[in-house]
């Protein structure tokens, strides 16, 4: 596994897609973290602070459409013949491109957390915002962090089991930004297991930010979001061992 | 090497593959040819677990090619019209591979240079010519240094260089003791690298042998000059052969082979000043084989 691991984190580096996202997701998330200390006037109570730091997350939904690109990307190009032709086990190759995209979500969302850090924590205490304790920080800096890795890893299930880029990338929006909101408006009890509700479990923002209520503890939402990746990848091996490529 | 035992492929209402069945032996060449749609991808592609088979099987040493532990070492191929990310370079599309199969970079540059590409790969794929990307996907087949090769096409796009090249590179590959199984339109080409034919027609084998064997079919005509030419007609008559009259002296004889139509003439005495059969090229018998069988695969 640590071979085609490797051999996925080699295949991502060598295109310049791989780094057009990750740039676009670390300048997104300082975009959006300069913008609100820049124009906010007010005073940031600890709940302010925690939204601006949980920014940081943001870099997760660039991480999500990575992983559906790179791996739909795959069907784009034709480039799967050749990695299966290397590597014939479906479930190993599904994987191992979840596996990937984890730590490349995981790295770029450690340098959007680095930079948010060293941007919002001296201007936020220029302003007298209130402070929050160190282990706060981290836990929010962390979440953010692993919540990269895990909308990568996501993204690349999805991708592999669409095998469609365009098709794939649009789902991901729709389900974000029109599904979510929708079915937690008319679900009682949906909002904790959507996207974006483990989202802001994961990343330390507050639920007033998502608009739910009762969100899920951060280590059950991460093994919600593991599992709903797991059954990705699951379908996506299944579905390509029955598929002719 | 390669076995593939009542192959059948069903795309839809399509009969791709129609129970075929052939087998390849280490240290030689096997040319797989048919026209378009006769089920040559197809049936690489099933080799290779690529395309799923509707029944029977096709192994490679013995165990499908999905359940070979480390596969590039074993069989490498070349596919029609491979693909390539456009973004990366041919270098790095064999680095990723390499990669993949635990192989050292040095690996990487070694084939390159086999393949005469080394100069351009650390160019970017989408600015390769058809044979550059022919020679880079050659080089991924090569990678492990592979027993077996399995190549679909794999002259198109090559000037008359790089078909030669190639020809003389595969004939190298199987006097090590390698397999080679090549499937080409370019018949001239398979007739001077192959050891053995395989003909296919809408999915089914319809020959299989040496070009010589293929070549070498009843049908081909004797032509003998002979200043006896009646006798040596009546002669001939007499053996159950169809002797027709050609011009001056000359006499065409179907049915019979170089050695009858010679013995003939000196059991009775016959002075033959001229004696040759009219050869058959492998185009002759593959279009004899499929005539009218070309079909959207």
């Amino acid at each position: 596994m640590t071979r085609v691991v490797g051999a996925e984190l080699l295949k991502m580096r060598t295109t310049r897609t791989f780094w057009g996202l990750a740039g676009a997701a670390v300048v997104l998330v300082m975009l959006a973290v300069v913008l609100v200390l820049a124009l906010t006037d007010d005073a940031f109570d600890e709940t302010d602070v925690r939204s601006l730091l949980s920014s940081a997350g943001g870099a997760g939904l660039m991480m999500l459409i990575l992983g559906v690109v790179f791996s739909a990307g795959e069907y784009r190009h034709g480039t799967i013949a050749w990695t299966l032709l290397v590597t014939p086990a479906r479930l190993r190759v599904a994987a191992g491109q979840a596996l990937a995209c984890a730590l490349a979500g995981a790295a770029i969302s450690a340098v959007a957390a680095a930079l948010t850090a060293v941007v919002a924590l001296p201007w936020l205490g220029a302003k007298d915002a209130a402070s929050l304790s160190g282990g706060e920080v981290l836990g929010i800096f962390g979440g953010g962090i692993l919540y990269g890795a895990l909308a990568g890893a996501f993204g690349a299930g999805l991708g592999a089991l669409l095998r469609n880029q365009v098709v794939a990338v649009v789902l991901v929006l729709v389900v974000l930004f029109v599904l979510d909101p929708t079915l937690t408006a008319l679900l009682d009890g949906y909002d904790k297991f959507s996207l974006g509700g483990l989202q802001t479990s994961l990343t330390g923002g507050s639920e007033e930010d998502f608009g739910g209520e009762d969100l899920l503890p951060f280590g059950v939402a991460a093994l919600v979001w593991v599992g709903y990746t797991a059954v990705l990848v699951a379908a996506a091996a299944l579905l390509t061992s029955r598929r002719d490529i | 090497m390669l076995e593939v035992d009542s192959l059948t492929k069903r795309f839809g209402a399509t009969l791709a593959v129609d129970g075929l069945s052939f087998k390849t032996e280490p240290g030689r060449v096997l040319g797989f040819l048919g026209p378009n749609g006769a089920g040559k991808t197809t049936t690489l592609r099933t080799l290779l677990g690529l395309t799923i088979p509707t029944s029977g099987s096709a192994t490679v040493e013995g165990k499908a090619y999905r359940e070979l532990r480390d596969p590039i070492r074993v069989l490498g191929a070349v596919l029609e019209g491979p693909q390539f990310h456009p973004g990366r370079t041919g270098r790095n599309h064999l680095r990723v591979l390499a990669s993949a199969a635990g192989l050292p970079t040095g690996r990487v540059d070694e084939v390159l240079r086999l393949v005469e590409l080394d100069g351009a790969g650390r160019r970017r794929v989408k600015g390769y010519s058809l044979g550059m990307r022919q020679r880079l996907s050659l080089a991924g087949a090569l990678l492990g240094d592979p027993r077996g090769l399995v190549l679909d096409e794999p002259a198109n796009g090559l000037d008359p260089q790089g078909i030669r090249w190639l020809r003389d590179f595969l004939r190298a590959r199987a006097a090590e003791g390698r397999t080679v199984l090549i499937s080409s339109h370019v018949l001239a080409e398979v007739s001077q690298t192959v050891d053995e034919v395989l003909v296919v027609s809408r999915g089914r084998l319809v020959a299989q042998g040496t070009v010589d064997e293929l070549t070498a079919g009843a049908g081909r005509a004797v032509w003998v000059r002979s200043p006896a030419r009646d006798r040596l007609r009546e002669a001939l008559e007499a053996k159950d052969v169809t002797v027709d009259d050609g011009q001056g002296d000359w006499l065409t004889v179907n049915g019979a082979t170089l050695e009858v139509v010679g013995d003939t003439a000196a059991r009775n005495g016959i002075a033959v000043h001229e004696l040759y059969q009219q050869s058959q090229s492998l185009e002759d018998v593959f279009l004899q084989l499929t005539e009218g069988t070309e079909a959207g695969r």
